[in-house]
């Protein structure tokens, strides 16, 4: 539970905490200093007694002289004629009434309510509480009955506000405040979380915002964020440049090379030596296309999928590769959007692979809900469930033998991982009904709108 | 052979690729003369008149983009360009730029020689390709000359737009069902309209969507992408 406030939060709760106790301390030395003790409540049997004794002493004259002199708004005092109509005391108040009836003398002394003549309109029963009021009926020895309600209130500050009134307010004053600051103060951490979340390679890094008027420790994280920002995306270009100027120079090397072909006399050498050049380039063009991928290079285009997997498969089949095609209802429309040279290069390298390792590739197609799936099985011997997930990984073949005859350089199915991820889908390898291997594409559609 | 005495200059950086392809060439009974850079090109020029320029896309000083579109601009000597970059951006920039061919490096010189020959028949024959510039999608036409938008079914009206929101449909049309970035829209925009661009494309994309779709209710044709940028999803045809 704690964890999930915000610092702002916390910083305000512990304002807000070190504020009431100080109230509560406070309220505590006012009553444990300035209250009697029973005073605050009732009025003492005694003063009851003397009160009583002196208006039965008093001539008719100065009595309402004397219950002026007495009568408080907390301690209203009056006369009633006749003894008979005093209520009996309620029972939970019967201890109370004894403490009395012994103080008074003797004379009869009953414990009840007030009427309630200042009953508040919106909570009387409320006001009652609050009020504390108990009314003495005092049968006094003159046969008259002495009738005294004494009120308890709150006792208040100079200003007429309750004591602690005042500091509880301004110690709320003050936390609210304290949220308000702490929020602006804190926004700027939240903003850095935020784009530090959004840091991915393959988007233009977010840089964000010196914020003049925080504290200096946020002002440093968010200049040190920006400079590794920077950074990163400096080693990015750099690496970039690097690869795009091997390749640049490769290629240029490889044309040589491919020129000077043209002399080699023997014609099925010149043949060998041209494929040999074309699937350097090949992976050459795969690296840099994985390494693009990998910092958001690629550009999107609606691409109709079946169309460019079918043109794989007339290309293949042209050059006499067993390979063919089964489109499902419903995926033949479907759009991709993503990179015609990587979508290209995924379809293309699966294919290989399976006209490679497993000597023919059945290619199929369909719709799951937002998706297409492409599954290219093989006739070869399949490939074992252990080894599958290392499959998709860089420099690895089933044959740990890195040796021309059987395949490349094992770079192929790591690139195409590289870049079906890039376009937001997955691959995984699977076993063909037939015991062959299975690749399983899925790439998310396309809707527009 | 169609043209026994045509003449080939090659503009290209490599010593070794210009004199392998120089030698092939001659072989084939071209004449020709070799450049490695811009400038020499241009002294070349001075020289004599080339029925065919090879020309480099990654050269030293000006790159080979801008040395076609000059070239371009006061000449119709034909340009096959050379690109060490296999992306498909390029072959469309390279055309769009006014090469009239496109080879892949590494290519073999039979290649070489097949695409130097079409493209000498070609030039032989029609004195200039016909640049088509009006597109037609959904139910518009765009005209890049005349630039006017009409209404196909409508009983010939138009589309009025402003300039800037023109360049931003012109821009759009001429690369259809593709993601755009706004600093490529900027870029691509820039420099033919006078507004200051900036941060105003997503202002004038929504100016362009909402006349677009007052003539043609519901066709929706800029998406924009979450993270990317905006999409012309229209398929465009050109049309004469």
């Amino acid at each position: 539970m704690m964890l999930r406030l915000t610092l702002a939060t916390r910083l305000a709760l512990i304002i807000l905490v070190g504020f009431s106790t100080v109230v509560i301390v406070i309220v505590a030395i006012f009553y444990l200093t300035s209250v009697r003790e029973g005073e605050l409540v009732h009025p003492s049997p005694g003063r009851l007694d003397a009160l009583a004794s002196l208006i039965e002493q008093a001539s008719p004259a100065s009595r309402g002289l004397l219950l002026n002199a007495v009568a408080s708004p907390q301690f209203v005092v009056r006369i009633e004629p006749g003894s008979g109509a005093i209520p009996a005391t309620e029972p939970r108040q019967a201890t109370m009434r004894e403490a009395y009836a012994a103080g008074l003398g003797g004379r009869a002394v009953e414990i009840g309510l007030p009427p309630d003549r200042r009953t508040n309109r919106w909570f009387p029963r409320l006001a009652r509480l609050m009020a504390n009021a108990t009314e003495f009926r005092i049968g006094l020895r003159t046969g008259e009955t002495l009738v005294v309600d004494a009120y308890t209130r709150l006792p208040v500050t100079p200003l007429g506000l309750p004591v602690g009134f005042g500091a509880g307010l301004f110690g709320t004053i003050v936390a609210l405040l304290a949220l308000l600051v702490m929020q602006r103060e804190t926004r700027p951490l939240a903003q850095l979380a935020a784009a530090v979340d959004r840091v991915g390679l393959s988007t233009d890094p977010p840089v964000l915002v010196e914020a003049r008027r925080s504290a200096p420790e946020i002002r440093a994280v968010i200049a040190a964020f920006n400079r590794l920002q920077g950074r990163l995306n400096e080693m990015l270009r750099a690496r970039m440049t690097l690869i795009g100027g091997i390749a640049h120079d490769v290629r240029t090397f490889a044309t040589r090379l491919r020129l000077r072909v043209e002399h080699i006399p023997d014609a099925a050498e010149q043949h060998r030596a041209v494929v040999d050049i074309d699937d350097m380039i090949r992976l050459l063009d795969d690296a840099l296309l994985s390494a693009r991928a990998g910092a958001g290079g690629l550009s999107q285009e609606m691409i109709e999928f079946a169309a460019l997997v079918q043109a794989e498969v007339r290309d293949r089949r042209a050059h006499g590769d067993i390979v063919d095609v089964m489109t499902e209802e419903g995926a033949g429309g479907a759009i991709v959007l993503g990179d015609r040279l990587a979508l290209r290069r995924i379809i293309a390298n699966v294919i290989d692979n399976a006209i490679k390792y497993g000597h023919a590739a059945h290619v199929r197609m369909g719709l799951r809900q937002q998706s297409v799936v492409v599954s290219i099985d093989d006739e070869g011997r399949g490939i074992p469930v252990e080894a599958r997930q290392a499959m998709l990984e860089p420099f690895n073949r089933l044959e740990t033998s890195r040796n021309r005859a059987t395949g490349g350089a094992g770079l192929g199915l790591a690139v195409v991982r590289a870049l079906v991820e890039a376009h937001g889908g997955t691959i995984d390898i699977t076993a063909a009904p037939g015991g062959g291997a299975r690749v399983n594409i899925v790439l998310p559609t396309f809707k527009s709108g | 052979m169609t043209t026994p005495a045509a003449t080939i200059l090659i503009v290209e950086d490599d010593a070794e690729i210009s004199r392998l392809v120089a030698d092939f060439m001659r072989r084939e009974g071209f004449e020709v003369v070799c450049a490695s850079d811009g400038a020499a090109m241009n002294a070349a020029l001075q020289k004599l008149r080339p029925d065919i320029i090879i020309l480099d896309l990654m050269l030293p000083g000006e790159d080979g983009l801008s040395i076609c579109r000059r070239l371009r601009a006061d000449d119709s000597i034909p340009i096959l360009m050379l690109t060490a970059k296999s992306d498909e951006i390029d072959r469309v920039v390279g055309l769009e730029m006014g090469a009239d061919d496109y080879l892949a490096k590494p290519f073999g010189p039979r290649e070489l020689l097949a695409r130097v020959r079409a493209i000498l028949r070609r030039a032989g024959g029609a004195p200039a390709r016909p640049v088509v510039r009006r597109f037609a999608f959904d139910r518009f036409v765009v005209d890049m000359d005349t630039r006017g938008v009409e209404l196909v079914d409508a009983d010939a009206s138009t589309l009025q737009l402003t300039s800037a929101e023109f360049d931003l449909l012109g821009c759009f049309v001429q690369r259809p069902r593709r993601v755009l970035s706004r600093d490529q829209i900027l870029d691509w925009t820039r420099g033919r309209s006078a507004e200051p661009f900036d941060r105003t494309v997503d202002m004038l994309i929504s100016r362009l969507r909402k006349k677009l779709d007052a003539a043609s209710p519901g066709s929706n044709l800029i998406t924009t992408v979450r993270n990317g940028g905006y999409l012309f999803t229209a398929s465009v045809k050109q049309v004469s």
